[in-house]
């Protein structure tokens, strides 16, 4: 199913996650530790080097996410004899690096969009950091929410704005930054089908309330950062955030299985994007500080200009 | 009072009661008017006003019987008491005669000999009958007493069991495995650095007291094993370092982490714990630093603590030794 949905060229191999995985002793969780500063381990396709400090992506696969419906897959393209990793994950959520023909594109919109602060090479300067094995999908976050290309870098933090770059053209640049250094983790598409409101509700009030409200509306951090408004993001752009943790928000891997992302980013992009709002209107999702103000307002206020009226003589 | 003037004289007090008569109101008598000046329309209005709100009542009883949105419900709802309610109120208001009216009556202060006997016979009776009863008011007087000092029991039990030693002791103790809020064990490769989740000593992640005081933030911070105080150098495994979630504030739990800071933020009062200085506070109103919980990695990759708190989590109380 998976591999008639990616459709993509060449010498296709797949390769069970769940069947190389299964005993901890051998997966890559625990190559991860003795790697540290780390290699991918085995199970990945020598193509693909982890940028250091990454470790062995456990949501690829391993015990948690093997068999039933988290069965986890990968795809291999052979190139000139080596095997590159093309795309893995679940039904939940497929992970795909964009297609090597995107390469020549993207460089060109680096180098117009993106290299004057990052570099021509995307090494990074004084005021932009270092590209290099970030993954495509944290380079398609940035750009297709608009983040990047900054307006200015004299603000604290980027904030969501109209993209300059198509969602095509994001693509594109990831496709570039990621020919410097393949690295996950790839774009993530969530198929959002059979996903459980429920555990996504739970799921978003453990990890993702504290700061982004438990309505979805963002507020005030520390030092003049703030957690944005999810009422824009896209359901690939949740998925693309909490993968790869943005600026200041903390990354979510292992602890975090793929069906859980799936339920988390249904819960954002159907629940809170979407509320019942039973009263009639939200009022901005803000707290009580705002239903307070209204409910004094116009209730106490109006109520007392009725009691005006009634006590007053005709 | 200006009826007193209109008191018969020679009839003061209880026994010189005499109906006093109703005025008969005439038609012309201004009082008797209504406020309005165009009374028919203004019926019409309050009569329209009465068919909207029935309708308005009646539509509400139809939504709820068909399990209507909210939204209809609250509508013909408000708009029925609304318009019954401005319909009874210009009634009142506009069609009905607005007086002042007067309502006589007789006087009511007792006359003097009433009161002298009054005073008699409380004089008298004092004296004699209700002294006479001294055993029943002792009686009584013990049965209130004890009811006052039983009434005191419920009102210490609803401060709570004595809590023992558990402010100064959590669940964590040598070699306590680190599970999530679903008891999956936290296995090294679980986060990536920037990576935070919360953790409870296995067993205890599903009971009220685990979720209430052994709540840890576990973060990844660096690949390698960071040392964060004097001390600690083997405390921050793989990079991993786990601080209690209780606010030493107000308890809150500070579950706010920005990882490019490595800050860890208090919703409750703004709270910043260092992240990577053992959550040393540097900015807000907390007294002490998050304690910090010794972690170690296990043969089989799990994280595992090394040992409990070495003080007591969350805010300050008064037998507190490490204030």
């Amino acid at each position: 199913m998976m591999v008639a949905a990616m459709g993509l060229g060449g010498v296709l191999s797949l390769a069970s996650g769940a069947s190389a995985t299964t005993t901890p002793s051998s997966s890559s969780g625990v190559g991860g530790i003795s790697s540290g500063g780390g290699v991918g381990a085995g199970n990945f396709s020598s193509g693909v080097s982890l940028p250091p400090g990454v470790g062995s992506p456990s949501y690829l696969g391993g015990p948690k996410n093997s068999g039933g419906a988290n069965a986890s897959v990968r795809i291999y393209r052979t190139v000139g004899g080596k095997r590159h990793l093309v795309a893995y994950g679940s039904s939940a959520i497929t992970y795909k690096t964009p297609p090597a023909s995107y390469v020549p594109l993207g460089q060109a919109l680096f180098a117009q969009n993106c290299s004057s602060c990052h570099g021509a090479d995307a090494q990074g300067s004084a005021i932009a950091p270092n590209l290099v094995g970030v993954g495509p999908a944290t380079v398609d976050f940035w750009v297709s929410t608009g983040r990047m290309p900054a307006a200015t870098t004299n603000v604290v933090q980027a904030n969501r704005k109209p993209p300059r770059l198509s969602p095509k053209q994001a693509l594109e640049v990831a496709a570039f930054v990621n020919s410097l250094d393949p690295a996950v983790p790839y774009v993530p598409y969530p198929n959002l089908k059979g996903a459980n409101l429920a555990d996504g509700a739970d799921l978003f009030s453990l990890n993702c309330a504290a700061c982004h409200t438990i309505t979805g509306m963002g507020d005030a951090l520390a030092l003049s950062t703030f957690s944005p408004s999810l009422h824009a993001a896209t359901a690939q752009q949740v998925a693309e955030a909490i993968r790869t943790g943005p600026a200041n928000m903390p990354r979510f891997t292992g602890n975090l299985l793929d069906s859980q992302l799936r339920d988390v980013v249904a819960y954002v992009t159907e629940s809170i994007q979407h509320p019942a709002d039973p009263g009639g209107s939200g009022l901005g999702g803000i707290g009580p500080v705002a239903e307070g103000f209204i409910g004094l307002l116009f209730g106490v206020g109006g109520l007392a200009l009725i009691c005006f009226w009634i006590g007053d003589r005709a | 009072m200006s009826n007193t003037t209109n008191e018969p004289d020679g009839h003061e007090g209880h026994g010189g009661r005499t109906p006093v008569p109703m005025p008969v109101a005439r038609f012309d008598d201004p009082h008797m008017q209504e406020a309005a000046t165009h009374p028919q329309r203004t019926e019409r209005i309050i009569a329209l006003s009465f068919v909207l709100g029935t309708l308005a009542v009646a539509g509400f009883g139809a939504a709820y019987w068909v399990d209507g949105p909210p939204w209809v419900l609250a509508v013909t709802f408000g708009a029925g008491l609304l318009l019954l309610g401005f319909g009874l109120t210009a009634w009142g208001k506009y069609l009905m005669p607005q007086g002042p009216f007067v309502e006589e009556r007789h006087r009511l202060a007792s006359t003097a000999d009433e009161q002298d006997a009054m005073s008699a016979a409380l004089v008298q009776r004092t004296g004699v009958v209700v002294k006479r009863r001294r055993m029943l008011g002792g009686l009584f007087a013990g049965g209130a007493g004890i009811f006052g000092i039983v009434a005191i029991f419920p009102l210490l039990r609803s401060l709570g069991p004595v809590p023992g030693n558990t402010f100064d002791v959590t669940n964590w103790r040598r070699n306590s495995l680190l599970v999530d809020s679903n008891g999956r064990p936290v296995r090294v490769d679980t986060l990536q650095v920037g990576g935070i989740m919360t953790v409870f000593p296995a067993g205890a992640q599903n009971t009220e007291e685990g979720q209430a005081v052994d709540q840890t933030v576990l973060i990844r911070v660096s690949t390698d094993d960071i040392t964060t105080q004097p001390g600690r150098e083997s405390w921050g495994p793989r990079g991993y370092v786990a601080y209690s979630k209780l606010c030493t504030h107000l308890g809150c739990p500070v579950g706010l982490y920005e990882q490019q800071l490595q800050l860890l933020v208090c919703p409750c009062h703004q709270s910043m714990f260092n992240v990577l200085d053992g959550a040393v506070p540097n900015f807000g109103p907390a007294p002490r630093p998050l304690p910090q919980l010794p972690l170690k990695v296990d043969s089989s990759g799990h994280l595992r603590a090394q040992a409990g708190y070495d003080q007591a989590v969350g805010p300050g109380f008064w037998e507190r030794t490490t204030r």
